[in-house]
């Protein structure tokens, strides 16, 4: 790494720099004040500006979220332009690339971000003119108004926290290089966990980050160890490198191989395949809404172009199928099943959503396991790829979505229970009829865009696979088919299990009375975006809109595999 | 009622739906690439009514200023009926290359959906298939598009004054206005698709429109009933429709019309027995959608619906939709262009089909006395009229006979639109006189409503007189009635002079068979006559029956307009577009214009006029003549010697409408009560019995299977998916143990999911 940054890198690197400019200015300002130094032994006063008493500018709570929103659309903007106008060669030094894969995936986790940021302004509200709790208070009045200048006060924490997740996901999508990437992971998965712990004076709060901290913990030792098996294998960490000496390999080296697994580990944690997801449903209930809505997109997402990084450029073998194929296969089986089983007696709507999310990533664990099985031709390959990333991005729209509605209902105190959403269709129509298409679209019906990026998909894995078979009769043409195809089986069955739970979210919603009358103060500026998000969860399933996209993916999905 | 030029302030949200039709004309927009505007608008504009009503009902802006979604509405059917006619235009202009091999169509955009390989039976993948919408625009398209928006939007628009005024529509009307746009997108999008299965799916859109918006008043049984009694009835149709879809997939492998009609011979290997029942099954379900023999008992009973739905369904989109679908098969049977030979019977049963109802419908109406329901029976015949000039048509081109195949086409197409005109005219003028009854009745009864149910402001024998009362009204009714009856010069005269004329044709030189059409055609042309005089003179002539009528106002706002607009093209757009050769325009839009075809506009008129009256073929000229002898004359001095008379003294109307109400008291009057009480009539009071049979007929059948078919669902499939589902819960319980919440477990599951990653690569690599 001895290349130097020059113009055309930093440019490249334009929304990551952005991003931490936005992080410092995020630390400093809201320090601001009119300290002054005197110069000892003279009466000369110089301002040291941090510190004293704070300007008034400086002291407004509402000032970290709008800085936060500002840095992120101006990253957002930078690395849109990135991916409309992708650069000729992205390289920067040995360690990051910037292509159409790594623009998209930036892109995708900065928007999670915005959405988290309007989100948290409901969620964490900040009150200039918070009131001190007086003497005269009750019991609650002043437990309310110690609350409100609380949260005045970690305004500025959870902004530089969500800028840190930003600027580490949006680092390990560009990352072409093994340490480089989990170092970035790591940023990005510290943040989180904090993140998840943020409402520590809630129980629940604080526990679900320790424990959250400590499984993920777990998992990236053994991802590390796995790491440095494979740079004893091969001497080389480099993404390119290793992918040379994973093909030139005449068998598989049990060393290389072992690596690998124990890095499937670390980035199975991180997607949340079976076994390594028990800590999530914890997770997700345990933090505040918008915060778990990032970990099951942005974290997820993230979690996914890791493994796209080891199983699809490292560990692919030039021919034939890759050894870890079948064990992926049925992790992805397990995963999906396990998440759409547990998903159907929860009575919390963020841990349906948390296993919801597990199920999701086991349908993407199976696409990517029919990448490997050896018998996908490349444009097959590229085809499924696409799906995935395409599902990754309308997963934005569909699973944030019932996140922020969630959120919305949080601040009424019951989102802990399913029983929380009751009557929401009589309370807030809009939101309600958005949530219910979110739910459609997570349950892959028509014409949604969940329908189209399953669809996609299951598409993949049957062009792959169902060719394979041959015979005259179901029954021999069952046994002789490539395994690879039940795994699209699987993937139908456990969206028809699944539909038990998304549309007992809407029957709730439309049918149950309202169980506690009052109508739900939802910010206007989170409904529009919960609106706009159903919206366009449909946009994305028809037409020119989802065409538009699938065009992204599909650069994307070359761009990843070239 | 208001200060009506403050009502027509709420006019302003029309103009920027106005102006995109311009600005994507100046943006460079090729017409027929924003045919998808046509369908978007009102689907856009369903589900912003009825959210929106559910939101803000009951607010003042909402009542008065949007008119609960009725501005909203005729907005979006503005786009769509500036769009459509923004695209007539242009295909008129001949902006885009009209091709005879392309049969008159433009080509179309595609928006591609889904595209994936196919599966087939012997588990083999083959080519890339792909789902997506295109539109298929040609002169028949054209016509029914501009016909159903431009009547939409003015149904619409009526319906602001009708459903708004009525108190028993408060807070309900977003629905109604919901629904509407909905049907109307359902029709517009059926005669846009340019393939077999969207086609279905719009039909089916209409169809599920049609059971919400008969049943609008759902809280009053007969309402509730007929609206079932239409969705059953259509349905059988919908089925045929489905298995002839399924059948013709079947033979070309394919629903896309381009993929079809370019060689729906498939170079003459297509088994013609096949293709004619896959037609025949289309046939039944257009029999369904358009109200024929032996499906046609839901039209009457559709009625109680509010007026604007009998006029939407009646005129503007349902009733047309199995019309438009039994033109469609005209490529299959024109030998000239690659059709199947062979296919002549259809063309004999889709006319005989045709003349029946014409015939029936036309007794019934003879003593029918709610208004609505002669209209009714009337729109029944009158279709029946355009099926039977379709089958005639399909036989001419089955047989090679070209030309008069052509003209018989184009005037049954000319007979949708003239028809289509002045029944929507009639629908909303009989509205105008319900409602104005309604209210009259009110207000006489203000308080105390003892004999409130007991009033039936649609029953005519409750009128009479009323052509004093409502000028305009009684006016744009008479046009409408003459337009319907065919007299000469008017309407649907010339579009019934051909359907008439060739079916004659058909029977004397070429087919013995088409006999029984041709006479049934004829005498109902009397008939028509007959019982559409019947109702005028019962409404608008004699003196009033009812002290009602004393106090019957025309003052409602919204209602007078769409009178005025449609009475003008019923009376001279069909002699204007004649002259200007519709009717061959209609067939082959590549070889004629919609124009001056003759040397000059005076030629071309007496071209017309030469052969509508004096035609060279003898026989045509004797039909001709009987015709118009026993539409204009026999038909109506029998209605008029039963219930004409003069208004009451002093009392006057408009100039013509004076001098017919004067007329219709000069024959005398009959007695006919003793025919009214004769088996006949009985018979036709109850509908000829076709409504009590198949009652009977299905609580002897269906039911009962009925009742086992429910049984099989609850017990067996309902049983089956619970036991799925409780057994699901059980095992979710389960494996929810597994996560124990303490953080050790979740380290050992890591641990085992690590090892068995392990285990499991050994197993493949090894």
């Amino acid at each position: 790494m001895t290349s130097e940054l020059d113009g055309i890198d930093l440019q490249l690197l334009l929304p990551e720099l952005v991003m931490t400019l936005g992080l410092a200015a995020i630390i400093i300002i809201p320090n601001l004040g009119d300290a002054k130094f005197r110069i000892p032994l003279t009466s000369l006063r110089v301002p040291v500006l941090i510190g004293g008493t704070r300007f008034p500018a400086t002291r407004d709570p509402r000032l970290p979220n709008w800085m936060t929103l500002a840095t992120l659309s101006a990253a957002l903007a930078a690395s849109t332009m990135a991916l409309l106008d992708p650069p000729s060669s992205g390289q920067v030094g040995n360690a990051l690339e910037v292509d159409q894969f790594s623009s998209l995936l930036t892109n995708l986790f900065i928007c999670v971000l915005i959405l988290c940021t309007v989100s948290a302004t409901q969620r964490l509200p900040s009150d200039p003119d918070a009131p001190a709790p007086s003497e005269g208070d009750d019991e609650e009045s002043e437990s309310s108004k110690t609350a409100a200048l609380y949260d005045n006060r970690r305004q500025a924490d959870f902004h530089i926290l969500l800028l840190t997740l930003g600027l580490g996901m949006s680092l390990m999508a560009k990352s072409t290089h093994l340490f480089m990437l989990f170092v970035c992971l790591e940023l990005a998965s510290l943040s989180s966990y904090v993140l998840v712990g943020f409402h520590k004076e809630s129980k629940e709060g604080g526990e679900a980050g320790t424990k959250y901290f400590i499984v993920g913990s777990v998992a990236s030792a053994i991802g590390i160890y796995g790491m440095s098996l494979l740079y004893l294998w091969s001497g080389d960490l480099s993404v390119s490198g290793l992918s040379q000496s994973w093909q030139s390999m005449e068998s598989l080296d049990p060393i290389a191989a072992a690596g690998v697994g124990m890095m499937l580990v670390a980035f199975g944690f991180k997607v949340g395949a079976a076994p390594f997801h028990l800590a999530i449903p914890d997770a997700y209930s345990g933090t505040s809404s918008m915060v778990a809505g990032v970990l099951a997109t942005a974290s997820k997402a993230m979690g996914f172009v890791a493994l796209f990084r080891l199983l699809l450029t490292i560990a692919m073998p030039a021919s034939g199928p890759a050894f870890w194929y079948g064990t992926l296969a049925v992790i992805s089986v397990i995963t999906m099943t396990w998440g759409n089983l547990a998903a159907l007696s929860s009575d919390n709507p963020k841990r349906v959503f948390a296993y919801s999310s597990v199920a999701h990533a086991g349908y993407m664990l199976a696409a990517v396991s029919a990448i490997g099985s050896g018998i996908a031709e490349p444009a097959a390959q590229e085809l499924i790829v696409m799906a995935v990333i395409f599902h990754l991005c309308v997963l934005v729209l569909f699973k944030m979505g019932p996140f922020m509605v969630l959120s919305s209902i949080e601040r009424e105190g019951s989102s802990h229970r399913v029983s929380g959403l009751n009557g929401l269709a009589s309370r807030d129509p809009l939101v309600a009829a958005s949530m219910f298409v979110f739910m459609l679209s997570l349950a892959g019906v028509p014409p949604f865009s969940g329908f189209l990026s399953k669809l996609l998909m299951i598409n993949g894995i049957v062009t792959v696979s169902a060719g394979t078979g041959g015979a005259s009769t179901i029954l021999s043409w069952a046994t002789s088919v490539n395994p690879v195809f039940w795994l699209a089986v699987a993937v139908v069955l456990n969206s028809a299990l699944s539909m038990f739970y998304y549309l007992r979210m809407g029957m709730v919603m439309f049918f149950e009375p309202n169980e506690d009358g009052e109508s739900s103060p939802c910010n206007p500026v989170v409904r529009a975006l919960i609106v706009s998000m159903a919206i366009l969860s449909l946009a994305f399933g028809i037409g020119p809109p989802s065409e538009w996209l699938l065009g992204l993916a599909e650069d994307a999905a070359a761009a990843l595999l070239s | 009622m208001g200060d009506s030029g403050n009502e027509y302030r709420l006019l302003m949200p029309l103009i920027p739906a106005l102006l995109i039709v311009p600005v994507l004309a100046i943006a460079g927009v090729e017409s027929v690439d924003a045919a998808f505007l046509i369908v978007l608008a009102p689907f856009i504009a369903f589900p912003v009514i009825l959210i929106s009503g559910q939101l803000y009902n009951g607010k003042p802006t909402w009542k008065e200023t949007l008119k609960e979604g009725g501005v909203i509405g005729l907005s979006s059917l503005l786009v769509s009926l500036s769009t459509a006619v923004w695209i007539l235009v242009d295909y008129l202009r001949g902006a885009r290359e009209i091709s005879e091999d392309a049969g008159g169509r433009v080509a179309a955009s595609w928006i591609d959906w889904i595209s994936f390989d196919v599966l087939h039976s012997d588990y083999t993948m083959s080519s890339e298939r792909i789902i997506g919408v295109g539109v298929w625009v040609d002169s028949v398209t054209l016509m029914l598009l501009f016909v159903a928006t431009f009547l939409c939007f003015l149904i619409c628009w009526f319906s602001l004054g009708y459903m708004n005024t009525d108190p028993i529509n408060e807070d309900r009307n977003h629905r109604f206005y919901a629904e509407f746009v909905l049907f109307a997108m359902g029709m517009f999008g059926m005669v846009l698709a340019d393939n077999f299965l969207w086609l279905f799916i719009f039909w089916e859109i209409m169809g599920l429109c049609s059971y919400l918006l008969i049943g609008f008043y759902f809280w009053k049984e007969s309402a509730a009933y007929a609206a079932k009694k239409a969705f059953l009835t259509t349905r059988v149709g919908d089925v045929f429709l489905m298995v002839g879809l399924l059948i013709l997939y079947d033979i070309y492998g394919s629903l896309e019309f381009s993929v079809i009609f370019a060689d729906p011979s498939i170079n003459g290997t297509v088994d013609s027995d096949k293709l004619f029942w896959a037609l025949l099954m289309l046939f039944i379900g257009a029999v369904g959608k358009s109200a024929q023999f032996p499906l046609h008992v839901w039209l009457p009973d559709a009625m109680e619906g509010p007026t604007p739905v009998s006029a939407l369904i009646h005129a503007a989109t349902m009733v047309n939709a199995g019309l438009y679908l039994v033109a469609r098969m005209v490529p299959f049977v024109d030998v000239g262009h690659h059709g199947v030979p062979g296919l002549d019977e259809l063309g004999l049963i889709v006319a005989y089909i045709g003349g029946i109802t014409a015939f029936m419908a036309a007794s019934i109406a003879f003593v029918q006395n709610d208004i609505k329901k002669v209209l009714a029976y009337s729109t029944m015949s009158q279709l029946a009229y355009i099926f039977t000039g379709l089958g005639v048509s399909l036989w001419f081109y089955n047989n090679g006979k070209t030309d008069a195949a052509t003209l018989v086409f184009g005037g049954s197409m000319f007979h949708l639109f003239n028809h289509a005109m002045a029944k929507g005219m009639l629908f909303m003028a009989s509205g105008s006189v319900i409602h104005e009854v309604h209210h009259a009745h009110d207000h006489l009864h203000e308080g105390g409503d003892h004999d409130h149910h007991d009033f039936d402001p649609q029953d005519m024998r409750n009128m009479g007189g009323l052509a004093s009362k409502m000028p305009i009204t009684s006016a744009a009714m008479m046009i409408g009635s003459m337009s319907i009856i065919g007299i000469p010069l008017i309407g649907g005269f010339w579009s019934k002079e051909a359907i008439v004329a060739k079916t004659w044709k058909a029977s004397l030189d070429y087919e013995p068979l088409m006999f029984g059409p041709a006479i049934l055609v004829l005498l109902t042309a009397g008939m028509t006559g007959f019982y559409m005089s019947r109702m005028w003179f019962m409404t608008f002539a004699g003196e009033p029956k009812h002290e009602v009528v004393e106090h019957v106002h025309e003052s409602t706002p919204w209602i007078k307009e769409p009178l005025v607009i449609l009475s003008i093209i019923s009376a001279l757009g069909g002699f204007g577009l004649s002259v200007f050769g519709i009717v061959k325009w209609l067939a082959k839009p590549y070889s004629y214009d919609l124009g001056i075809n003759k040397d000059s506009f005076l030629d071309q008129v007496v071209y017309e006029l030469e052969h509508a009256f004096l035609p060279d073929d003898p026989n045509l000229r004797i039909v001709g003549w009987t015709t118009i002898f026993l539409s204009l004359v026999i038909g109506p001095i029998f209605a008029a010697r039963v219930h004409g008379g003069s208004l009451r003294e002093g009392q006057t109307s408009g100039p013509l409408v004076s001098w017919l109400v004067w007329l219709s008291g000069k024959f005398g009057s009959q007695d006919v009560t003793e025919m009214s009480q004769s088996s006949l009539s009985e018979a036709l009071q109850n509908r000829l019995y076709f409504d009590h049979y198949y009652e009977l007929a299905l609580s002897k059948t269906v039911l009962p299977f009925a009742t086992l078919a429910a049984w099989f669902d609850r017990t067996v499939i309902d049983g089956i998916i619970k036991k799925v589902e409780s057994n699901s819960v059980l095992g979710s319980v389960q494996i929810r143990r597994v996560t124990t919440g303490r953080a050790s477990d979740y380290i050992l599951m890591v641990a085992v999911g690590a090892l068995s990653i392990f285990a499991l690569a050994w197993g493949v690599s090894g």
